[in-house]
């Protein structure tokens, strides 16, 4: 970038003396277009979730949680070590299918972050600032479900990661731990991918009904909450039990997605065992609340009017 | 260069009414060329719609527009990349730093992430943000954040800016400030449109005018050729008018029908030259105080009511 | 900058109105440790008059106070001789017409008045149309308020304000968002009210439009008093700023290094948009310019007083 000189040197009895040009610099690069904006604006959202350029009361809560998730695996590792020459050896307090899991904290997590990234800019109005930048309204919605995407899937996947590696490293041989566990390797992302991407879209539907975080967080865990105990009243309130009902728990609902990735059916202790096409209407409902929630935010955010 | 590139927003026909029946555009022609247009409106949602319209947001139901040589229709991401767009009401998010939001939206324009920052330091520069940039947005007076609703919109060095009432809320020396930003916004090659109810804020800050009313063209030009001079000559003489009035009831031509106005000022039907000079040397004569002297040059508030008024008229 | 200090009523004093019916004597407010009015005093009286001042200089409180929408933690506030704050009959002569927009949006005009109306136990029955009629929303009365622009809610809120036929009408910005034919219109409206014999009081911060409203102007700043009366005179009372003239002529130059001879003169500027001189006393100087024109001869063709609107008294006043 130069600088343009405004005046000629001026002799003077001191020498030459020159203004160097303090006006405006115009931008003489490329814009990106509007890949270039979606992905700032998913950066901008992550950003946001995660309290980075934000005071450290914003980041302690993301940052805390990720902790707590991880605090499984450590401990796991932790015990597989030291048992590791003694005949409780093969002792785990977690598999890897139940880490996919739903941790509270985590649910907790998508409950205040989603209707963060989302709520504000409807409350604050500043959606007609990034109406008027080169992205659709569909673009918005994938960058900000994307947003919430990512920190879901990482915070899901990256304990599960400490969890693996710690294994192999503290077993007798890496790569034989390794081989022996393989299908792990596509079984933990594919449905940590499937919770992932069923609660970051559910959670910023219902947060694009509201203008005020706490309410959206509010009506989410409402909503969830709500349905799981409805399943488990029509199911027979016992714990143990079985029925279709169970696909009405929408908080759960993934988990069975979870069990056909590691076990290619409903496991032992779920709730949909031994059910008549069980899984079947496990997946109906699941592809439901996703198309239901993309449909909703399609109609939410659509800007350009006929 | 043809005339076409020259151009800046062309509209042909616009044509866009809600359903309800509101007609916001009816027909509307525009041919605008770089530089500073105000954008005055009555009776109807007309200069809102212009502005959707232009942004790509809302699709018209007749006619074309193009903006800054690229058809809204077929490319409105394309037109918006060279846009920039200052709302009227509260739009920043309350939580970040003035610079924090500036350079966000600047990368979701297009930015790279280094040049937005760039960028978001110089035109907060410009607006006249000094520390107050780092501090939450919360804290802003009217003031600052129009000034940072003004930063944002320039930061992508777009084509044209939108403005949407920019002096809202502010007091007089914030409008003045304000005013002041905008005029120098074409010097970097940026035009804008302002969109305003104040008249007298487009005729001391743009060069290009446009009045709706009711959705149809009232008037479009260069301000300074809407503002005809009246062929009245008047002037101030301290409160003193009857002794004016006296001294040329002698006089030749127009001089010798000098009128007495309602506020104590002298009028004379002409304003050729040699009427002047006359007209001083009477002044002169009689020992009277030359306090003013105009041609009776129209204000845009009168441009406006005379030709609503035609355009009601003949409707 | 030298100002007046308000003590004891002088009867000449321009921030006082005569016959006032609100007065305001030595109010503070406060809140916490914001000092919104600091020991104000002015009166305003019958007709348009002009509450001016930057952002924050206590033109709200101060309207609200006159309201009796909250206590003067010191001095008083007297509308018609009586407290806003505890007289009921006198607070349903005062009527706020405040800047926010928040108006009921599924109200109609009609529907909104009405309700006013009750809500002050106003018996004429022709009050509310004849309060639609003088803000012409006649023809529009029964749609929603939610789908007028803010011009005509704004002149909604006046109707509405207009329907307990008050005495004294503060309005808070009230030409906000209304295109320049309804400013006009409005424009019109409060000088008739002032006519009728009504207090209305007006904020605004369009100066070149309360110039053309109130023949009279209070000027607030960080919550005391800065300047009352008519902006010429108050222009005049700074007799220690020079006063500012452009020129426009055939020959600036000339003109200019001939005018600067002039002992009144203070200094002259030559620009392309014409000859600007700033002399110590505005009479002086217009009349010595006719003979310095006639002795050079050159063709005067403008002669303009830069400061003489209201805007640029303001600009001045609050340096």
């Amino acid at each position: 970038m130069t600088t343009v000189p405004t005046s000629p040197p001026s002799p003077g009895a001191h020498g030459a003396g020159r203004v160097y040009d303090r006006g405006y610099r115009p931008f003489d690069g490329v814009l990106g277009g509007r890949r270039a904006a979606v992905t700032a604006l998913w950066r901008a959202s992550v950003r946001r979730a995660l309290g980075i350029r934000r005071s450290w009361r914003q980041k302690l809560f993301p940052w805390l949680l990720l902790v707590v998730v991880t605090i499984p695996a450590i401990v796991n590792v932790g015990i597989a070590y030291v048992t590791r020459d003694s005949p409780a050896r093969d002792f785990t307090i977690i598999t890897y299918r139940d880490y996919v899991g739903v941790s509270t904290a985590l649910l907790v997590f998508v409950g205040l972050t989603a209707p963060d990234v989302i709520c504000p800019d409807r409350r604050n109005r500043t959606l007609p600032l990034l109406f008027a930048r080169p992205l659709t309204g569909l673009d918005y919605v994938v960058a900000k479900v994307g947003a919430i995407f990512t920190i879901v899937f990482a915070f899901g996947f990256l304990p599960q990661v400490v969890l693996f590696v710690g294994q192999m490293l503290v077993s007798d041989a890496a790569i034989d731990y390794l081989v022996d566990n393989a299908a792990v390797l596509w079984q933990v992302p594919v449905s940590v991918s499937l919770l992932a991407i069923y609660y970051s879209s559910f959670a910023v539907a219902v947060a694009s009904f509201a203008t005020r975080r706490i309410v959206a967080a509010a009506a989410l865990l409402i909503i969830l909450l709500v349905t799981s105990i409805v399943a488990g009243v029509l199911g027979g309130g016992e714990e143990g039990d079985t029925s279709i009902w169970a696909v009405v728990n929408l908080l759960a609902l993934p988990l069975h997605l979870r069990d056909v990735v590691f076990e290619g059916g409903p496991a032992a202790d779920s709730p949909l065992h031994g059910i008549d096409n069980g899984t079947a209407v496990g997946l109906g409902v699941y592809l439901t609340v996703l198309a239901a929630s993309w449909g909703v935010l399609w109609r939410r955010y659509r800007w350009v009017e006929a | 260069m043809t005339a076409e590139s020259a151009s800046l927003v062309e509209t042909r026909a616009l044509t866009k009414t809600y359903s309800g029946g509101v007609r916001a555009l009816d027909g509307l022609d525009l041919s605008l060329t770089e530089g500073t247009i105000g954008l005055v409106g009555a009776n109807g949602a007309g200069k809102s719609t212009l502005f959707r319209i232009l942004l790509g947001l809302t699709r018209p139901d007749h006619g074309t527009v193009r903006v800054a040589g690229l058809d809204v229709a077929t490319d409105p991401i394309g037109v918006r990349s060279r846009l920039g767009f200052m709302p009227e009401h509260d739009c920043l998010p309350t939580d970040q730093s003035a610079t924090d939001v500036v350079a966000t939206l600047g990368e979701i324009a297009g930015l790279p992430a280094r040049a937005a920052r760039q960028r978001a330091s110089d035109v907060l520069d410009l607006v006249g943000l000094d520390e107050a940039r780092f501090r939450p947005i919360e804290g802003f007076s009217t003031g600052m954040r129009q000034r940072t609703k003004l930063a944002q919109a320039i930061v992508a060095d777009p084509t044209l800016v939108l403005l949407d009432e920019p002096t809202a809320g502010l007091d007089p020396a914030g409008r003045h400030e304000m005013l002041d930003l905008i005029r120098r916004l074409a010097g970097f090659g940026i035009s804008v449109i302002i969109a305003t109810h104040l008249l007298d804020d487009v005729q001391a800050t743009c060069d290009q005018v446009v009045m709706i009313d009711a959705g149809r063209l009232v008037a479009a030009g260069r301000t300074a050729d809407l503002l005809e001079t009246t062929g009245r000559v008047r002037v101030d003489v301290g409160g003193r008018g009857p002794e004016l009035v006296a001294a040329l009831a002698g006089e030749a031509g127009a001089l010798g029908s000098a009128t007495l106005a309602a506020d104590g000022s002298v009028e004379i039907a002409a304003d050729a030259e040699a009427e002047v000079d006359r007209l001083i040397e009477a002044v002169h004569r009689a020992g009277l105080p030359l306090h003013g002297l105009s041609s009776g040059r129209r204000t845009l508030d009168d441009v406006f009511l005379d030709r609503a008024r035609t355009a009601h008229g003949a409707a | 900058m030298a100002f007046r200090p308000v003590d004891s009523v002088d009867p000449d004093d321009p921030a006082f109105a005569p016959d006032a019916a609100v007065v305001v004597r030595d109010v503070s407010v406060w809140f916490g440790q914001k000092v919104a009015l600091s020991e104000l005093s002015c009166s305003f009286g019958a007709g348009v008059t002009g509450l001016l001042g930057p952002n924050g200089a206590g033109k709200t409180t101060l309207m609200r106070a006159i309201c009796g929408l909250l206590p003067a933690n010191r001095g008083e506030v007297r509308v018609h001789g009586h407290d806003p704050r505890r007289d009921r009959d006198v607070q349903r002569q005062v009527a706020l017409v405040p800047e926010e927009d928040a108006v009921p949006e599924s109200l109609s005009p009609r529907q909104l008045a009405t309700y006013q109306a009750t809500l002050a136990g106003v018996r004429d029955r022709d009050a509310v149309e004849r309060s639609l009629a003088a803000v012409d929303l006649l023809d529009v009365a029964d749609r929603r308020l939610g789908g007028f622009s803010k011009g005509m809610r704004q002149r909604g809120k006046v109707a509405a304000a207009l329907v307990t036929d008050p005495s004294v009408l503060v309005l808070d910005e009230p030409l906000n968002g209304a295109d320049p034919v309804q400013r006009l219109a409005l424009i019109e409206l409060f000088r008739d009210l002032g006519a009728q014999g009504r207090t209305v009081i007006v904020s605004s911060h369009v100066l070149h439009e309360v110039e053309r409203l109130a023949p009279r102007v209070i000027v607030v700043s960080s919550g005391r008093l800065a300047a009352a009366g008519d902006h010429r005179s108050i222009r005049d009372a700074m007799a220690d700023r020079p006063r500012r003239v452009l020129l426009h002529s055939d020959d600036d130059r000339r003109l200019g290094a001939a005018l600067l001879a002039l002992e009144t003169v203070a200094s002259v500027e030559v620009a392309r948009g014409g000859l600007t001189v700033a002399s110590g006393n505005a009479s002086t100087f217009a009349h010595a310019l006719p003979a310095v024109v006639h002795a050079l001869g050159v063709h005067l063709r403008e002669v303009r007083p830069l400061d003489e609107s209201l805007e640029s008294v303001f600009e001045e006043l609050l340096r």
